[in-house]
């Protein structure tokens, strides 16, 4: 398989063995075409996700013509794993491309259900948290913020083609080839989705591993937007004189000759260090409740399987990994599903751009020695490699290399447009290739 | 050991044999005032939102010690300092004589030498229940420096900031060894019955001050209690510490009676009756169908089983314990609630409902008796609410007694609902062998209704939850120093710590623990208390640790994973034989082995754990201010 050559811009290559798997680099964002031969054969088209929001490489539009040009304007299926700038801005930025493509179906999360009050009810929280969350970020401006004001602004969008809001009136608008609206589905775990015509005929399989509908196991995420949404509002007029000038002091009389357990300064420097940063927890927590709206998909074909998590977070893949919250009764161990799955595996699309919340461990752990991964990612937008928290996560990274026997690529590998490849990274080598600049492509 | 060989460790060298005996007359009256036993202050009952009303102001009665102005003790540091405004604010000399023969100051919010009076009297207040029910002082964990290493030799008390920051919360943080109370305005749209912007003072409310101060109790008697290794850990803490703080509302006499009273003797009751109406929970159910309201209509929560109301409704926030007894106990939420509180709330329920129901097995008697002569009227005399009062603050005071004292009997590490049902169990029977009351089957019934089950007992009998006895003299440890209720001198603590570190080593493979790997002892306490036959029962809990640096998974730090097993020893002080004492002996031994599921589970948890966190020691704890900004 890796020594086919066909021409990657022609969408009407005769089918081959095997599927490709191509990762667009736009910067820290998640941009991938899988392409499945058809039973004309032809290559039919599944777009996993199209955004990017922090380390915008502004090449977005450039990627999204590429991708017309590898597809024809057609695609049998669209995924949107979930809804934050960094999985959908180019549905937006670049939604007069769009317009021009003939998609078969759509397939989101139960949570973009239109027709689901409760869903509705916690997108629009979650919106209002990081509205607010922005706008008392950017009064408050002080040095650090940037990562949390992005937080917040990948749960918005960023307004060039009406930010988030934007894309999802594209993905909820496409036109099939014969002029009408493309269906759009709406899964939770466990859900059987329809597959568009062409690539059910083309043999292929899917099953849907996540979110789960169990608000519970999607870890507090409406308790999280909402209550921080409330304390974040309770805080932020201004500091409240609190007692009369007439009580305040300068210093603390201690007992003399006593030894007390901490000096003043260290006592004062010690209240000081434990100040809240209530903004940013809240940005963080607002960030973590989308990623774990992630549609997980796993695809079956011709005994290859190839997973795509999306963004999933901890109570995403708990539910598919255990069953269950992890620790209560009957859900301790991982399910022999969830170890079959995994110690099948064929391909990995890695989680949150390599974040270290993403991948847990179980999963590295249970996966197939050689299983392929691909992770869409950039250093230095999310992080801190000090406290253990950089995106995305060196040992993360290291112990899927090691798993998957070197097999694993970063979309920063490449240079696109004039932004170069990260420093220090190998070039792309096998079993992977970059034929068109700016994209990794992985046959199977 | 002291160098010289003829003291005993512990003993005091006898006075020189050739002192003469001083002129002393011990008949004639002292003129001496003698040291008050009590300190009176005043506090709120629950917190400045239920006002004056009835039972809101109270006194509470703490042991007395010299105090000097923060108030600074023996136990607790009042250091006042704001870290948002960067000031400090005037500290309160509680010794001042016009403050003394007030019985402290009045409540008042505007003024923060009362916060401060009040954080102090609470803290203290749930300390000395503690050291009560416990049968022995608590010591803080130990502070550390910024290089993870103990500070020693300096006074050891816990410090309370009672304006320590803009924030809706209040922790225990082990970093700055003591408790940070925030405040905060009360929300603008939905501000409950605070006004809408006012500043809410989370010190000022008695369930929140008990609440932490039990977190910081807990953290000093158990090393590594407080690694979330599991998902009921943080709910457990929450729930104990939330128990503390409830079992003390029904020790205010003056609002048990009215609570009684307008309940008609049900205490669990969810409201309370308002002046017009004859049963407070139909008369909420009512609400709507009912034409014109005035105030005296609008039925009032029950404040017995509401905890930080005004917290809850100046952030928005509503709930525990009355909606964990509001909603049918069901046996499906412990499999899926995960967060902390709503987690800790199953458990909470639990032990109330154990509670409510062997009050009311108590109560019934006394209400028979009343309706005997034909009256079924709810408005009870206030001389029956007395009475009903008194059980409902005895068995309050008992269940209270008994989940303290069932920490002694948890694993040290690793807790699990199950295990503390177990604890409980198995504690209460060892004070009370004759369960007459039935509150062993109460707490077993509850327990089982919400689907909390001891993961490795057979049955859910009392015979199978308690942890097996270890039989008399099977398990000796020789030449253990037991003390005296004042505690252990340093000679004689640095005796048991080798002495039982020995002992651990050379025991390893019985305990269960893994050879070759050093087993720590971070903690032996000797415990004197009174069973319920009126006998001292004399013992020590121990607490044994071995840690696993984990190869194959970070610590949250960076480091590897430190994957723990521990056993908890209860060791009873042997009796006198003949002429000799016989040996001290195991009576339980407690364990959480390293096997390798648990082994993974471990792995997993702490790695997935948004609330854990890891300070300079490398000790993985709960990071409470993530939890309580909700709570």
């Amino acid at each position: 398989m890796a020594t086919r050559t066909t021409e990657s811009t022609d969408s009407t290559a005769t089918a081959a063995a095997g599927i490709r798997i191509r990762m667009y680099r736009v910067g820290f964002g998640d941009f991938f075409l899988m392409s499945v031969p058809a039973a004309d054969g032809t290559m039919a088209h599944i777009l996993v996700d199209c955004g990017v929001h922090a380390h915008d490489l502004g090449v977005i539009g450039g990627a999204v013509e590429q991708m017309k040009a590898d597809t024809g304007g057609k695609l049998a299926l669209v995924i949107m794993t979930h809804r934050h700038a960094d999985h959908i801005s180019g549905f937006a930025s670049a939604s007069d491309v769009f317009q021009t493509f003939a998609v078969e179906r759509v397939w989101m999360s139960w949570f973009e259900d239109p027709k689901d009050k409760q869903a509705l009810k916690i997108q629009a929280g979650i919106a209002a948290t990081a509205a607010h969350l922005q706008a008392a970020l950017a009064l408050r401006a002080a040095p650090g913020d940037d990562e949390y004001l992005r937080m917040a602004g990948n749960a918005l969008g960023v307004s060039k083609g009406g930010g988030n809001a934007g894309a999802l009136v594209m993905l909820h608008g496409f036109k099939t080839a014969e002029g009408g609206p493309t269906p759009v589905d709406y899964y939770a775990a466990g859900d059987t989705p329809t597959l568009p015509a062409s690539l059910a005929a083309a043999g292929l399989e899917a099953d849907i591993l996540g979110p789960p509908r169990d608000l519970n196991l999607v870890a507090q995420m409406d308790n999280a937007a909402h209550q921080y949404l409330t304390s974040g509002a309770a805080n932020d007029d201004g500091p409240a004189e609190l007692f009369s000038p007439a009580y305040a002091v300068r210093s603390f009389p201690w007992p003399k000759d006593d030894q007390p357990i901490f000096t003043p300064q260290e006592i004062e420097n010690r209240v000081i260090a434990s100040q809240p940063d209530a903004l940013a927890a809240a940005a963080q927590k607002a960030d973590n409740a989308l990623n774990n709206q992630s549609v997980v998909v796993l695809f079956t074909f011709r005994d290859k399987t190839l997973l795509f998590s999306g963004d999933a977070q901890w109570g995403n893949w708990a539910n598919f990994l255990f069953g269950g919250a992890i620790g209560t009764p009957g859900h301790t161990d991982l399910t022999d599903r969830s170890r079959q799955v995994l110690g099948n595996l064929d391909f990995y699309k890695v989680g949150h751009h390599g974040s270290t919340n993403a991948t847990p461990m179980d999963v590295v752990k249970a996966m197939k020695a050689g299983c392929v991964a691909m992770c869409s990612t950039d250093p230095g937008a999310y992080g801190n490699p000090l406290k253990g928290t950089e995106v995305p996560r060196t040992p993360l990274l290291a112990a899927l290399t090691a798993k998957t026997g070197n097999q694993l690529a970063r979309s920063d590998q490449v240079p696109v447009g004039s932004v170069p490849a990260t420093a220090g990274l190998a070039a792309v080598a096998a079993p992977f290739k970059s034929e068109t600049p700016g994209t990794i492509d992985y046959w199977i | 050991m002291t160098a010289d060989a003829t003291v005993e460790p512990g003993q005091a060298a006898p006075p020189p044999a050739d002192s003469a005996p001083p002129a002393l007359d011990i008949y004639a009256p002292s003129l001496k005032i003698p040291k008050p036993q009590w300190r009176p202050l005043k506090a709120f009952a629950y917190d400045p939102s239920r006002g004056r009303r009835l039972g809101n102001c109270m006194s509470i009665a703490i042991r007395y010690e010299k105090l000097s102005p923060g108030p600074v003790g023996d136990r607790f540091a009042v250091v006042d300092y704001d870290g948002a405004q960067k000031t400090y604010y005037a500290p309160v000399n509680l010794d001042d004589p016009a403050i003394l023969i007030q019985g402290g100051l009045d409540p008042s919010e505007v003024d923060p030498r009362f916060h401060q009076q009040m954080v102090y009297a609470v803290a203290s207040e749930t300390l000395e229940r503690f050291e009560a029910a416990l049968g022995r002082r608590v010591h803080w964990r130990h502070a550390v420096d910024a290089d993870g290493r103990q500070i020693t030799g300096r006074k050891d008390r816990l410090l309370l900031h009672p304006h320590a920051m803009r924030e809706a919360n209040a922790f225990y943080s082990p970093d700055v060894h003591g408790i940070l109370f925030g405040y905060f305005r009360a929300s603008k749209t939905d501000p409950g019955q605070n006004l809408p912007g006012q500043t809410v003072f989370t010190c000022l409310s008695h369930d929140i001050v008990a609440h932490e101060t039990t977190h910081a109790i807990v953290d000093g008697i158990r090393a590594y209690f407080m690694e979330p290794t599991n998902v009921d850990v943080a709910a457990f803490h929450e729930a104990f510490a939330d128990l503390a703080a409830l079992f003390r509302h029904f020790s205010h006499r003056e609002t048990l009676i009215d609570t009684l009273q307008k309940t008609g003797g049900k205490l669990y009751a969810l409201h309370l009756k308002t002046a017009s109406s004859a049963t407070p929970d139909e008369e909420a159910a009512d609400k709507g169908k009912t034409g014109a309201q005035i105030q005296a209509d609008i039925a009032e929560a029950n404040p017995l089983i509401g905890l930080a109301n005004q917290f809850g409704e100046a952030s928005g926030m509503h709930g525990s314990l009355r909606s964990a007894l509001g909603t049918p106990p069901n046996s499906k939420d412990i499999e899926t609630v995960t967060e902390p509180h709503d987690r800790g709330s199953i458990l909470v329920a639990a032990v109330f409902d154990a509670y409510f129901s062997v009050y009311l097995a108590r109560a019934t008697p006394l209400l028979r008796i009343y309706r005997s002569g034909g009256r079924d009227s709810d408005d009870l005399p206030t001389a029956l609410a007395e009475l009903l009062a008194r059980e409902a603050s005895r068995t309050a005071e008992m269940f209270f007694t008994v989940c303290a004292r069932a920490l002694d009997y948890c694993p040290p590490v690793d807790i699990t609902f199950g295990d503390f049902l177990r604890a409980l169990i198995t504690a209460d029977r060892d004070f009370y062998p004759d369960d007459t009351d039935g509150v062993r089957d109460a707490l077993m019934q509850a327990f089982r209704l919400r689907g909390i089950v001891a993961e490795d007992a057979a049955y859910f009998s009392e015979g199978s939850l308690c942890w097996p006895e270890i039989e008399a003299g099977t398990l000796p440890v020789y030449g253990l120093l037991f003390g005296d209720p004042n505690g252990l001198l340093p000679d004689e603590q640095k005796h048991n710590g080798d002495l039982l570190r020995a002992w651990a080593a050379k025991n390893a493979h019985i305990l269960g623990f893994k050879d070759g790997i050093e087993i720590e002892v971070p903690s032996f306490h000797p415990m004197f208390r009174v069973a319920q036959d009126g006998t001292l029962k004399v013992e020590m809990v121990v607490e044994l640790i071995q840690t696993h640096p984990d190869e194959q998974a970070d610590g949250i730090g960076g480091g590897p994973l430190p994957l723990r097993s521990g056993v908890t020893l209860i060791i009873g002080q042997p009796s006198i034989r003949g002429r000799k004492r016989n040996d001290p002996y195991v009576r339980y031994a407690i364990a959480k082995k390293l096997d390798a599921p648990r082994e993974q589970r471990l792995r997993t948890t702490l790695a997935a754990s948004e609330i854990a966190k890891q300070d300079a020691s490398g000790r993985i704890t709960i990071d409470f201010r993530l939890i309580h900004g909700g709570a």
